[in-house]
């Protein structure tokens, strides 16, 4: 049963009884809690190295900012965004990152979504074999279509004078043909469960397959479309070795290039390194929380069906 | 509204399995007419035929005077209720029922009307801004009963509907529907597995087997006429006794005898019998129409051994064996029996059905039809 109904008889019981807790109930809290801290120390670090001056770095451990809270400041935010969005800055970085995920993102979901479809409810011969196809190109890794496809770009811009190479269309273009065979195996699966009943009262009540897909699939799809969003938007905004290939030559980098390039450097800027990945973070944050009811929603109805 | 046409109907698998096989019926306007028959008899393809959902392979659809083979179900003017309900889950009571009107770009007015009108006539008022999922089984058939309903559609297709239903709420749900056709004067065609169901619903039947369509008219002529062995045995519950019985000519007298039973026909049987020249005949007779007592006159009579006995109140059900073939009869509780008692069972000729042991066709006195079609033809 769902957690709802679970929680009832707990929520009618007299006041007393609702704080008595068990022994072994602490003991799992305490040792829930220390995995989640251990967990979240590198993340803590590196927020608290943010907000220290970079001449506290090479003096003394981040973790005396406990004893010495004074040395917490701002600083490093003010001076890395006030270089605005000239190229190079982490504001321009952080720009070409949602440049390039949010339209990955959309355009993953939305094919995925409409060749699960066609695959599911679909009548042409074949459906089967083309799934079993993109199954495949699952298994194939993405560092070794790196090299080809960088040079299939070069000539497609040779021959056309356009610029893929080097773009941030190009990169997405990438993004969206390795993102698309995890995210049509997840909605041809999740759309599999639909009973076809529910399609073929759809097309007596009069609706046309766009509209079937618009009104009657989708809706049932979301959380499945949800976990995916939040899946393909972690995986494009971490990413660093597409951008690192296809974006190479581009003034406008990624947010995982702008910190690399950090890195690269003899003696590494660790107060913009600590800096950038905090603001790297937030917008993930962001999304998953905005989408996490539906992700959630999405667990609890499998579970009760 | 309109009738419905099926013309030499047919459905051809690409494996070239036969689901239908010429299947021709003609349902009159505002009749209720229930397609019945055993599992994967080709009876839900019939129908999902007519709804457009499955392609016709020979033959033709006719829905009042269109021929409707080559339209999309939507263009079809028909409604379909499905054993499994599918409501759209996300969409709540009051939008399920909407979705039909909403894409035939009907005013909202008239969609609020309707809707609320079918939420009356079912008893849906309260549900109208819940989800399926927060309804009952009987309430979610009810929900797709008025998605329907508020198309005003000129034939109601329904496909089961109330196999997923508990015995209750079946009969409840069997009761709103009959309404539902007595206030709509609507067209429908109901396809069931359950014969008790299509003999209390419809006002004719269809009993097909393996894709052919075995006889089609009221409920009163297929108890009392079926055409063929299908239909006796299909039709009525505890199913029908049969006996094949030795025809012998005993001087001018036809006797028939075999497997612990005997029966003297009437004249015209007689005449009947001695014309068709048989070997063996089967005898049919109904469990309802057995009394303990011994033949008097015409009849048959059969002596069977008691192996269980069900009281059911007034009656007895009882099962025998006669000469090793099951025999069910239903008696009066009165006649307290006991099992391993031999008991001579009888029946009145007129209770009596004759069929052909090979053919399988109702032996009458118009002789049996010249081929495996004629039938077919409605009886109602």
């Amino acid at each position: 049963m769902s957690v709802q109904t679970a929680s009832l008889p707990v929520a009618t019981q007299p006041q007393k009884q609702r704080f008595r807790v068990r022994p072994s109930r602490i003991v799992l809290n305490v040792v829930l809690a220390a995995v989640a801290i251990f967990w979240l120390v590198p993340s803590i670090g590196i927020a608290i190295i943010s907000l220290r001056p970079n001449s506290a770095f090479e003096q003394s451990g981040w973790w005396t900012v406990f004893t010495a809270p004074a040395q917490l400041t701002f600083h490093n935010y003010q001076q890395l965004f006030s270089a605005g969005f000239k190229p190079g800055g982490v504001l321009d970085a952080l720009t070409t990152s949602i440049a390039v995920t949010v339209p990955v993102t959309i355009l993953v979901t939305v094919i995925s979504s409409l060749t699960a479809y066609s695959l599911v409810f679909g009548r042409w011969r074949g459906r089967t074999a083309v799934f079993l196809l993109i199954v495949a190109m699952l298994v194939l890794p993405l560092q070794m279509a790196l090299i080809p496809v960088a040079s299939l770009y070069k000539i497609f811009d040779n021959s056309t004078g356009l610029h893929l190479f080097g773009s941030v269309i190009g990169t997405i273009v990438f993004h969206v043909a390795f993102g698309l065979p995890f995210g049509i195996f997840l909605m041809r699966n999740f759309y599999s469960g639909i009973p076809h009943d529910l399609l073929e009262a759809g097309r007596i009540d009069g609706a046309g397959e766009w509209t079937l897909f618009r009104k009657v699939v989708m809706p049932i799809g979301i959380p499945a479309l949800a976990s995916l969003a939040i899946f393909q938007f972690i995986w494009v905004w971490n990413d660093l070795l597409v951008a690192l290939i296809f974006l190479s030559g581009n003034p406008h980098q990624t947010l995982t290039l702008f910190l690399y390039g950090q890195v690269r450097a003899l003696s590494s800027n660790y107060w913009v390194i600590s800096t950038g990945a905090m603001i790297s973070i937030v917008i993930p944050l962001i999304v998953f929380f905005a989408f996490q009811r539906y992700f959630v929603r999405g667990v609890l109805a499998g579970a009760v069906k | 509204m309109a009738g419905v046409v099926l013309d030499d109907l047919t459905k051809r698998y690409d494996g070239g399995a036969l689901a239908v096989d010429k299947l021709n019926l003609d349902i009159k306007d505002g009749e209720f007419v229930c397609l019945v028959g055993p599992s994967g008899c080709g009876k839900t393809t019939a129908l999902r035929m007519i709804a457009g959902l499955e392609e016709i392979s020979s033959g033709q659809v006719r829905i009042g005077d269109r021929v409707v083979n080559n339209l999309p179900p939507r263009d079809r003017d028909i409604a379909m209720v499905f054993q499994s309900y599918a409501l759209y889950p996300h969409m709540s009571v009051r939008d399920n029922m909407a979705f039909g009107l909403q894409l035939r770009k009907t005013p909202k007015a008239d969609i609020d009307k309707a809707v609320v009108e079918a939420a009356r006539i079912l008893d849906l008022e309260r549900f109208l801004d819940r989800k399926p999922g927060q309804l009952s089984g009987g309430q979610r058939q009810r929900v797709a009963l008025g998605r329907a309903i508020v198309r005003e559609p000129a034939v109601f297709l329904m496909d089961e509907p109330l196999s997923n239903l508990d015995a209750k709420l079946r009969v409840q749900t069997r009761a709103e529907i009959a309404r539902m056709h007595t206030r709509l004067e609507a067209t429908m065609i109901y396809v069931t597995h359950d014969q008790v169901e299509a003999m209390t619903m419809g006002d004719r039947i269809a009993v097909i087997n393996e894709g052919v369509l075995q006889q089609a008219g009221t409920p009163k002529d297929l108890y009392e006429l079926p055409q063929n062995r299908f239909v006796a045995g299909f039709i009525g519950s505890p199913s029908m006794n049969f006996i094949d019985l030795k025809v012998s000519q005993d001087g001018g007298a036809v006797r028939l005898t075999g497997e612990g039973a005997e029966m003297r026909p009437d004249d015209t049987e007689s005449a009947l019998l001695r014309d068709l020249g048989l070997d063996t005949v089967a005898v049919g007779f109904r469990p309802e129409h057995l009394d303990v007592a011994p033949l008097s006159g015409p009849g048959l009579s059969v002596t069977v051994v008691v192996d269980v006995v069900e009281f059911l109140g007034n009656d007895e059900l009882i099962h025998g064996s006669s000469a090793g073939r099951d025999v069910v009869a239903i008696i009066n509780a009165d006649n307290t029996l006991a099992v391993g008692e031999s008991v001579t069972l009888s029946a009145p000729p007129r209770r009596l059905h004759l069929f052909n042991p090979t053919t399988g066709l109702r032996i009458t006195k118009d002789g049996p039809p010249a081929d495996g079609v004629a039938h077919l033809v409605s009886t109602g």
